[in-house]
């Protein structure tokens, strides 16, 4: 039958091209093999058996915060890690059991790690940041531990722990999920450290780099014989904060300084802003974590200890706490009652401890009799704003509220930020199915009842005040840099809106809070003898699930304000006792005056002693 | 009557075919490691079902007329353009790339269907036009019915499928008795507009064909899959390390080497005599049904049989050349032999318009 077909004639010629073609294609296909697997195979034989290829990868340096002067906060240090790759006959139950010991980690956790490793080719890490006793152990014992390698490898390192934790973020390893995410990517190895909150996840795509790696031939025990191919990994961008050190460490050590008291257990927030600019000074949370545990692969006690806390310390309370603004949402009220005529700064009300149509009184049941406009700022009078209150209307009152910011995100490149709420009829019919009372405006009128702020939004609106009317963006990042130090991008100022409140009515309420300062103020006690004029508001905000609120809310100085800050105290009562310390610290460091009063010195160099010397130690 | 059917079933091929594919269970096997502590016959399971259930289909069906086919030719063009359009909308994408739709448990790959049904629609339109592909004017509609097609595919992007289109088209026309100078000038113009093409490209595509010159130069990235793939089938030496035995393969130095890098596996556990004789089977595949286009009496047959061989042989120069390094990676699947529901019914649904070919032309010669 195949005989008669191929005795017939070519009824085509053209069949006979595509048969050659096709004997080629076999040919080439044929000889290739017999060059492979007859000639080469013997050198392809010793790198599939006896040599194997591996590909190490080399991690990207992830770029470096600076505070606005330069100096350090986030780096990264080398870090011993152990990795594996499988052997032909795998790893034995001795062995693994050796490891373990080894590395101090539970037999069976590490078996799962092991047993789930699938690639030969690239090494899986199994610990990190070992200790030098541990990696001379491995070393010594590499040829009882078949697969086993010590790594040298960068990893993120904050210098200050706990510091502005919540604002850095932490990082942590590369999972399944990144992976995916990530696929296709340039330089993303199973090393890659990715940003899991703060600004190290808003910026991770530029924080990051590209991992490298080197394709090297190891020998039996795994260690590299000859390195075949290096692709150098490509540091991250590095980024410029507008936080200041000095400033964010006064905070920190101001709020460690009131919880030690047991003032503000619960929770302390604290925002310094630069008024002319937006930019972000300080910003601290409490509690807070250490963000280096994570780096190195946290322990399960150190997981049980921040997500058992019932205060959830990874949160930024200064951008995602939500508070009741108290008493300094006055401010807002005042700007409405005068903005609106409802009020001249030299009208004369009595206060006769409580308003005459709803029984509603100050706090601590004083009576100041007539007062006016400052003076009732100044001495944080309810009963005044209740009636500036009754007489703008909450619908008013709300729209001035949104006006100067709260209600919706201030849009700072952080994520988690809050939007706040803002007292409003349409708010309680929707939410309670009630009708507003005037009670309802009273208390709106002096920041309880629906009113919430976060504490960057506190700052904010205090820092319309004091620039003029002018709404700025608060940022974090002034400038990210490409490798060779020019700037890859410059966040300058962004103006988001102006006031539409007249320069009278600004100063009236910007003389209200010196007054607050002054002797006869709700801070006077604070400030009397502070050598910059100090302008601020005091507030004590009512919670219904434990002790008030403390808040305090500055600028400085009064007639020039470089800095704005709000600091807030969970539970923490008077304002001005619990919030008050942690300002006055913030400002004396600012201003180099008080405590700080030789530029810092002793703060400083307490400092260098804690934590700067040991970074230098780590990186030599 | 149909007991004269079955004795004129080309039997020769049908065992070639059954042989490729018992290879090809054994060697998916392997490379899914049902030999390993974990069980994990699916994929075995899977393709053997399928190879069964085609089978069946194709020994009943090859007993039909494949004139009937030619009726076809237009509605299944149009059905292919909705296939393939369908992918962009409804696909699932995997490794960059659209390519799969999800019809319940099964995921379809229409690329890999779309093959076979330009071969019935090119040899539909060929047929007719034997030796008067002789200007510019009457290749032109033809350039365009393949060119739609051709473009969808790449835009998924599947560089592969379309290429082979391409093969297709190419030797069907060269069958079709184009006029030499236009296939001559075609070549040409192909040549200068190469680097223009090379723009239109994902970045990956053009990584991959870049770095199979130098598998050196990226041995993280693109040129990872060629070395290693190298590294496999050379050790494989003259016996192979016998299956399951494969270090490569068993060590995951090559991921998914079940479907297009399954001949890295064959290299490397069957060693040289392995891949010879797959080779030789493949070569009796394909030299048989070049002699049932050759024989064949209708310009329709012809053509249809003319166009397997082309897509046969073109996917297993591109992938056997792939997995040797001579050929850059583009996914395109060994022949009854790479893992894949989609790929597999594809080749046995050709095998079964050759048979049908062939038991024609049996019928007419006694």
């Amino acid at each position: 039958m195949l005989e008669a077909l191929m005795k017939k004639k070519n009824q085509d010629g053209r069949f006979r091209y595509l048969y050659w073609i096709i004997v080629g294609i076999f040919a080439v296909l044929i000889c290739r093999l017999v060059y492979l697997q007859l000639f080469a195979g013997e050198y392809y034989h010793t790198l599939a058996e006896g040599n194997r290829l591996r590909a190490i990868p080399i991690a990207a340096m992830r770029g470096i915060m600076y505070d606005r002067n330069g100096q350090i906060l986030v780096g990264s240090r080398p870090s011993f890690m152990a990795t594996y790759v499988p052997t032909k006959n795998g790893m034995s139950d001795n062995e693994l059991k050796e490891l373990a010991g080894l590395l101090n980690v539970p037999d069976d956790k590490l078996y799962e790690k092991v047993k789930k490793v699938k690639s030969s080719y690239v090494p899986t890490v199994l610990a990190n940041d070992l200790t030098p006793d541990i990696v001379t152990k491995i070393e010594e014992r590499r040829n009882e531990l078949p697969g086993v390698s010590i790594d040298v490898q960068p990893i993120r390192y904050y210098p200050y722990n706990e510091m502005a934790a919540q604002v850095f973020g932490y990082v942590g390893q590369i999972d399944e999920e990144d992976m995916k995410r990530l696929e296709g990517q340039e330089g993303v190895s199973n090393i890659t450290q990715i940003g899991r909150a703060g600004l190290e996840s808003y910026y991770d795509d530029l924080l990051r780099g590209k991992d490298g790696g080197r394709q090297v031939e190891v020998d039996a025990t795994g260690s590299p014989v000859k390195e075949m191919e290096r692709k150098n990994p490509i540091a991250g961008h590095n980024m410029h904060l507008t936080i200041d050190l000095n400033l964010q460490e006064a905070a920190e050590k101001a709020m460690d300084a009131q919880v030690a008291n047991g003032i503000g257990t619960q929770g302390i927030a604290a925002v310094a802003i630069d008024p002319n600019t937006g930019a972000v000074l300080a910003m601290a949370s409490r509690p807070a974590f250490n963000p280096n545990w994570f780096t190195r692969g946290i322990t399960e006690k150190e997981w049980a200890q921040i997500n058992n806390n019932p205060n959830h310390p990874m949160e930024n309370r200064a951008i995602a706490g939500q508070y009741p603004p108290g008493s300094t949402f006055k401010l807002i009220t005042g700007a409405a009652a005068l903005e609106l005529k409802k009020v001249t700064p030299d009208e004369m009300i009595f206060d006769s401890g409580r308003h005459w149509l709803v029984d509603m009184r100050n706090a601590g049941g004083e009576a100041l009799g007539w007062i006016n406009f400052t003076e009732a700022l100044a001495k944080s009078d309810n009963v005044y704003f209740y009636e500036m209150g009754r007489r703008v209307g909450i619908d008013k009152l709300a729209e001035y509220a949104r006006m100067f910011g709260m209600g919706k995100k201030t849009g700072i490149a952080l994520r988690g930020e809050a939007t706040g709420l803002v007292a409003s009829e349409e708010y309680k019919q929707k939410v309670f199915h009630q009708d507003w009372y005037l009670g309802d405006t009273f208390n709106s009128a002096i920041g309880q009842g629906f009113q919430l702020v976060t504490p960057l939004q506190a700052a904010m609106i205090v820092s319309e005040v004091a620039n003029g009317g002018i709404q700025y963006r608060p940022f974090v990042v002034s400038r990210i840099d490409n490798l060779d130090g020019t700037p890859y991008k410059i966040f300058a100022p962004e103006q988001i809106g102006t006031l539409s409140v007249s320069k009278s009515t600004l100063d009236l309420i910007r003389e209200g809070m010196r007054n607050v300062a002054e002797e006869s103020g709700t801070a006077g006690s604070l400030f009397a003898d502070f050598p910059i004029q100090v302008a601020g508001k005091t507030g004590t905000a009512e919670n219904f699930s434990g002790r008030d609120h403390g808040w305090f809310v500055s600028y400085a100085p009064y007639d020039h304000p470089r800095i704005v800050i709000a600091v807030l105290v969970e539970q923490g009562g008077y304002g001005i006792a619990s919030a008050g310390p942690i300002v006055k610290s913030m400002l004396e460091e600012f201003f180099h005056v008080g405590t700080y009063a030789d530029g810092g010195l002793n703060a400083k160099n307490k400092h260098k002693n804690d934590s700067a010397q040991e970074t230098k130690k780590e990186k030599q | 009557m149909l007991k004269r059917e079955w004795k004129n079933l080309d039997k020769f091929m049908i065992i070639v075919c059954v042989l490729i594919v018992f290879i090809s269970l054994c060697i998916i096997g392997s490379a899914t490691h049902i030999n390993k502590g974990v069980i994990n016959y699916d994929f075995v399971a899977k393709q053997g079902v399928a190879f069964i259930v085609d089978f069946m289909i194709v020994l009943f069906f090859s007993r039909y007329d494949y004139m009937k086919l030619k009726r076809f030719a237009k509605p299944l063009y149009t059905v292919n353009l909705l296939m393939l359009a369908a992918v962009m909308f409804v696909g699932t994408s995997a490794l960059g790339a659209q390519r799969w739709i999800q019809l319940g448990p099964i995921t379809l790959q229409p690329s890999e269907f779309s093959k076979l049904i330009m071969i019935v629609c090119l040899a539909g339109i060929l047929s007719d036009k034997v030796g008067k592909l002789d200007t510019i004017k009457s290749i032109l509609p033809i350039g365009l019915f393949i060119g739609i097609p051709f473009l969808l595919v790449l835009k998924q992007p599947d560089l592969g499928t379309s290429l082979v289109f391409l093969a297709i088209g190419l030797g069907m026309l060269f069958i079709a008795r184009i006029k030499g100078t236009l296939l001559r000038n075609f070549f040409a113009i192909g040549v200068i507009l190469a680097p223009i093409g090379w723009h239109f490209l994902k970045d990956y595509q053009k990584a991959r064909i870049s770095v199979f010159l130098n598998p050196n130069a990226d041995p993280f990235g693109a040129g990872y899959h060629i070395i290693q793939s190298k590294i496999a089938i050379g050790s494989g030496m003259l016996f192979g390390k016998g299956l399951f035995e494969g270090t490569q393969s068993q060590l995951n130095f090559l991921p998914e080497n079940h479907t297009d890098f399954i001949f890295s596996v064959i290299g490397e556990e069957l060693g040289f005599l392995g891949c010879i004789f797959l080779l030789f089977l493949y070569f009796i595949l394909v030299y048989r049904a070049l002699i049932i286009a050759r024989e064949c009496k209708d310009n329709f047959g012809r053509l249809l049989a003319t166009g397997i061989v082309s897509m046969w042989s073109f996917q297993i120069l591109v992938n056997v050349g792939m997995t040797c390094g001579i050929m850059p990676v583009t996914g395109i699947p060994l022949p009854f032999m790479s893992y894949g529901v989609s790929a597999l019914t594809t080749n046995m649904m050709a095998l079964g318009i050759l048979l049908s070919i062939y038991m024609r032309q049996q019928t007419m010669i006694f």
